[in-house]
């Protein structure tokens, strides 16, 4: 049988035809219809292959539960996984089915459907368990091929926006209790949002004919008529296309708006809007959602839950079929039924589990007068047919099988509230004996709950129901007449799955669709042990995937419970968790993508840079120059060797506008920096600067940097890079909540001062030309002294060190002048041989004065006795954040790790920075006879000026082994490198060239 | 995402602000005297109960102020927020308050979210 059209009473009409390619062909759909309801128009009823066993499958539901109708949108970038029962068509839409090969018809991997039966839960974790590579390389890459879903994107969706709302009251779904509620907030002083997932408003009114009227009108000129006086009442507001995903705590939801729906991607548009909601109260009216029954092949292409087959023929105007066959256990299927019979359409059987005299006496009226051949007391036994149904096997009141033939099955397992968000507010759910599903029951944040959302499956009890719950906001009573057409009430038996007449190992019926779980599944998992529902799920992968098995995991929880014969709500339900339907990353990355995700910083002389060829290192936020190409050909290993052998032999300059800078003020602020560092500033003149480090309370070196003295209530230090916002959060810590007592103010400099270090033993003669003024005799200015200089309109820092070991300077300017600073260094300083160098450089030149890095060469678990930095630790003062700790069992013991530097004895050899020094000359083939580690390397470079590899490394009682040999391991050999334990300083001990 | 009311600011996303682990827990002012014992309960040492909880909080991109603030931990619910010059109150004050979410057992972390 074919489709129809249902132009009478539909909220689609056949007025503007929409063309759309599905797997390369050309078909016609309708303006408003979805990729489903268009393919159940043009009679296509395979349109997918199932995740494991590759069987072909059709569209099942009709909205957001949709298991099994998901494709791949090709004139979208390819967005897979997208449900068919929900992306509206719109002309020129191309659409690919998923998870087959070559074709939907013949797909080469339905022969795992023939293997099904070593396909049981828990398959892939007994499996393939060995041998050793086999899962990387042979297992992982098969299964990728051919289990799953769409193929993942080329280009990355990217446009989204996020938008923020505070608000009073947030109304989630707008069907009819939602409308209801909403109405009641027309013209109050209350702040409403509502959110509806559909583009038209309206729900459950859209899709069935249960309700035939309100207050006298046609449900479709109410729901308009209603709609309209929301817009025009200034405080509400709709968001339609906008599904709540999420309910989190503090009453925040997080809602996707489709901003493209109906029609192809606007490049100038957002695709998708992310609403973030704070409100004050929610009122959940999402309704509910049905429940499938399991028999066998209860998958088959025709099978379609049965309120979503009604949903078709109103919302989406097309009778998928004119005689389907009705299999239910409840009395919603006789809307479904009293519409078919309206339109002129005859069910072929109706099946219902239940006895006689419980099915509801209007059903038996229809189905009498209508002379459908009507199986009470009967339950389906199983379908068959090849890739579609074709005949359904009914184990009738006698306990016989009957067979007729059928191309569509409505069935209907009853209905659920749709707890998900409920329960993600952490809101507590109770079974309900009645109604047999879980229902609300204690509302953990400000929640209510109305209409089936609520498990209210009474008619009757609409308007008492929205008019008890929402009396809090002491508003108008809602006085309206509801004329229905159905039974007031939901009378339902319990049946999960129905008996299999043949126990064949290929025979199936589903609990999850979407993820091929079979009910044999749910019995196997629970024999080997895993009968506990969250075991459960994980081992079957049951309620997984896309869907979360919407339509079927309180069926698993029915027959588990069966199984261990047990209660459900003993057994009870997994955990809800957010989202509530699949949310594309680019949704929640919002702008926050490429240069936006991050800010990037770059210093006043960065176009400098970029001009002579620098490469850039990140450095937190920070562009630095990691190295300059003297041409494109020049390495990075050249580049290196040749900047450091130039600055050792004339001058460098280097931009350190990165480092952290705090200025410290206040009368206390002597004190305030005697406490945060390990040093002694109390003696330390005015004008001087000295290297300081920081520690945590834990005895470990946090940070290290240069304090500056201007007098005992001012001064300036500086940070690592990537440690200054830290470094400042830290201090500020302390000063509000230790020593609140202390007079200090912190400020940020960083980016008040570009920074400059000139180094090299040119560098005297260049800072001369450029501050001619100033006296850079050694006198004058010593090692560890700085002056302030006037240069233009301001003033300019100049601080004597150097983090190179040669004589050096740093220059503190105001960004604004820093580029006209640095290009004045290159006029005067060229000809003298001054060179800009990179971080890469500075690291190598440091590494040969045995200067560590924080970070590099510590790691959080170093103190400065570890580094034999005594000597900057202020044994006199009282206290400083750490001090006790150094003194702590475990700090002062013999063995810890200690720095010592490392040379190859084999001074060719090259040292790996990462490398373990050990004792043995090489490493045993055999994981069985372990090497005992005794530190690592934790820098190593090579050194142009000695012209050999020099390393640093942590070492277990590394003082104690100057001058021993040891060995130290290799990345690409089981031999290891002899070397030879050296004092971490290879280059002018005598620091003759940085005091010169 | 919790809402906090800064006491120098007002009510903000909990994204403006950082947590600093349990509160009152003072520095002691003379750290040599201690033993390896007492000096490593301070550095640590910190509770992490499940119920009510004093925690600090800095707002840090905002007034970077630190302040206290009284969490119970299962439900989430910030029940007082005060400055740290402020003595905490007591905790009898909040006795009356919700235990747990939705007034499942106070102890395990199974799940509870069906209402036996």
């Amino acid at each position: 049988m074919t489709a129809l059209n249902n132009n009478k009473n539909s909220r689609v009409t056949d007025s503007n035809k929409v063309s759309f390619i599905f797997d390369g062909k050309k078909y016609f759909g309708f303006d408003g219809d979805t990729i489903a309801s268009a393919l159940l128009r043009n009679n296509i009823k395979i349109i997918g292959r199932s995740f494991k066993y590759h069987r072909p499958r059709g569209i099942y539901t009709c909205g957001i539960e949709e298991p099994n109708a998901l494709v791949q949108i090709l004139s979208e970038k390819d967005e897979p996984n997208t449900r068919a029962t929900v992306k509206k068509i719109y002309s020129g839409i191309k659409i690919l089915s998923q998870n087959r090969w070559p074709s939907l018809k013949n797909d080469f991997g339905y022969i795992n459907n023939l293997l099904s039966p070593i396909f049981s839960a828990g398959f892939y974790y007994k499996t393939f368990m060995g041998p050793k590579g086999f899962w990387k390389n042979i297992y992982e890459p098969l299964i990728r091929r051919s289990a799953g879903l769409g193929k993942p994107p080329k280009e990355f969706r990217s446009k989204s926006i996020h938008h923020h709302h505070n608000v009073d009251i947030v109304i989630v779904g707008a069907g009819l209790n939602g409308l209801l509620a909403a109405s009641k907030f027309i013209d109050t002083d209350y702040d409403v949002l509502i959110l509806e997932q559909d583009n038209i408003l309206g729900g459950s009114l859209n899709s069935s004919q249960k309700i035939k009227t309100i207050d006298n009108l046609d449900t479709h000129v109410w729901t308009k008529k209603t709609e309209d006086l929301l817009k025009k009442s200034k405080n509400i507001k709709i968001l339609k296309n906008t599904l709540a995903t999420s309910y989190n705590q503090i009453n925040h939801i997080i809602a996707l708006e489709d901003n493209s729906v109906g029609k192809p991607l606007a490049s100038h548009k957002p695709e998708l809007i992310l609403h973030k909601i704070r409100t004050k109260h929610t009122i959940l009216s999402n309704g509910h959602i049905e429940r499938l029954i399991s028999f066998r092949n209860n998958d088959l292409p025709g099978i379609m839950l049965a309120g979503s087959f009604e949903k078709y023929i109103f919302r989406y105007g097309v009778i998928p079929e004119a005689e389907p066959i009705i299999f239910t256990n409840n009395s919603s299927t006789f809307s479904l039924l009293k519409s078919l019979v309206d339109l002129g359409c005859k069910p072929k059987a109706y099946i219902d589990v239940r006895d006689e005299s419980s099915i509801e006496k209007k059903t038996k009226t229809i189905l009498k007068t209508n002379k459908i051949p009507f199986y009470f007391s009967s339950e389906i036994e199983g379908c068959d047919g090849n890739k579609k149904l074709e005949t359904i096997s009914i184990r009738n009141k006698e306990k016989q099988i009957e067979k007729i033939s059928g191309t569509m099955l409505c069935i209907s397992g009853g209905i659920n509230p749709d707890v998900h968000l409920f329960t993600q507010s952490k809101g507590l759910i109770k079974w309900d004996e009645k109604y047999l599903t879980f229902k609300p029951e204690t509302a953990f944040q400000n929640t209510i709950t109305i209409g089936s959302a609520n498990g209210s499956f009474n008619f009757k009890r609409i308007i008492e129901e929205i008019n008890e719950k929402l009396s809090l906001f002491n508003i108008n009573e809602l006085k309206i007449d509801l004329e229905i057409d159905c039974p007031e009430d939901l009378n339902i038996m319990e049946l999960w799955e129905t008996n299999n007449e043949k126990k064949s190992f290929w025979s199936k019926s589903f609990i999850d669709i979407q993820n091929d779980v079979t009910t044999k599944d749910l019995h196997q998992a629970v024999s080997e042990g895993f009968d506990r529902i969250e075991h459960l799920k994980r081992f079957t992968t049951n309620s997984m995937g896309t869907d979360q098995g919407k339509i079927s995991s309180i069926n698993s929880l029915g027959i588990v419970s069966k199984i261990l014969k047990k209660n459900i709500s003993e057994v009870g339900t997994t955990i809800y968790r957010p989202p509530y339907a699949p949310l594309s990353f680019s949704a929640i990355a919002g702008r926050s993508t490429y240069e936006f995700y991050d800010p990037t910083r770059k210093t006043s002389i960065h176009s400098w840079h970029v001009k002579n060829r620098a490469i850039f290192e990140d450095v937190g936020q920070w562009k630095r120059p990691w190295y300059f190409k003297k041409n494109d050909k020049e390495t990075m290993y050249e580049a290196v060797q040749r900047e450091s052998k130039e600055l050792r032999n004339a001058a460098g300059i280097l931009d350190g506008s990165t480092l952290g800078k705090i200025e410290i003020k206040g009368k206390d602020a002597l004190e305030f920096v005697n406490l945060i560092y390990t040093n002694a500033f109390t003696k330390m003149k005015p004008m001087t600067a000295r290297y300081a480090l920081m520690l945590g309370e834990d005895g470990m070196i946090k940070d290290d940097g240069i304090v500056c003295k201007i007098n005992d209530q001012h001064f300036i230090v500086t940070t690592t890079t990537g440690g200054a916002a830290k470094v400042l959060s830290d201090m500020e810590e302390y000063a509000q909540t230790e020593w609140p007592h202390l007079n200090v103010y912190l400020n940020s400099i960083t980016e008040q001062f570009s920074t400059f270090n000139i180094s090299g033993p040119k560098s005297r003669a260049i800072m001369r030309k450029v501050f001619s003024d100033v006296d850079f005799s050694n006198d004058k200015f010593p090692f560890m002294s700085f002056k302030k200089v006037n240069y233009l309109d301001t003033e300019v820092r100049i601080l004597r060190a150097s983090f190179t070991g040669e004589l050096g300077y740093e220059v503190y300017v105001t960004p604004k002048y820093g580029l006209e600073l640095w290009e004045k260094f290159f006029r005067y300083g060229e000809n003298l041989g001054l060179i800009p160098y990179g971080t890469e450089t500075m690291h190598l030149l440091r590494a040969e004065k045995g200067y560590i890095v924080v970070g590099q060469d510590t790691d959080g678990t170093v103190t400065p006795l570890d580094l034999n930095l005594n000597w900057m630790i202020g044994k006199n003062k009282k206290d400083f954040i750490g001090k006790r700790s150094l003194s702590r069992s475990d700090t002062s013991r013999k063995g810890r790790k200690q720095l010592v530097g490392i040379l190859a004895v084999d001074k060719s050899k090259i040292i790996e920075e990462g490398q373990h020094v050990v004792k043995s000359s090489s490493i045993p083939s055999k994981i069985k006879f372990p090497v005992k580690y005794l530190g690592h390397i934790t820098s190593s470079y090579h050194s142009p000026t000695l012209n050999h590899y020099i390393a640093m490394a942590m070492v277990e009682g590394g003082n104690d082994l100057i001058g021993k040999k040891l060995y130290v391991t290799q990345n690409k050999s089981s031999e290891n490198i002899s070397v030879e334990i050296v004092k971490p300083v290879f280059l002018d001990p005598e620091n003759k060239r940085l005091l010169s | 995402m919790l809402v906090i009311n800064c006491p120098y600011c007002g009510e903000r996303d909990q994204s403006e602000f950082s947590n600093g682990g349990e509160a009152h827990v003072a520095r002691p002012k003379n750290p040599e005297t201690l033993d390896d014992k007492k000096w490593s309960e301070y550095v640590f040492i910190r509770l992490n109960p499940k119920g009510i909880f004093n925690e600090r909080w800095v707002h840090t991109h905002g007034c970077r102020k630190w302040f206290n603030a009284i969490r119970n931990t299962s439900t989430d619910e910030i029940l007082k927020v005060y400055k740290l010059n402020e003595e905490p109150p007591s905790i009898g004050e909040f006795d009356t308050t919700l235990k747990t979410p939705s007034g499942e057992p106070d102890l395990g972390s199974g799940n509870f979210t069906v209402k036996k």
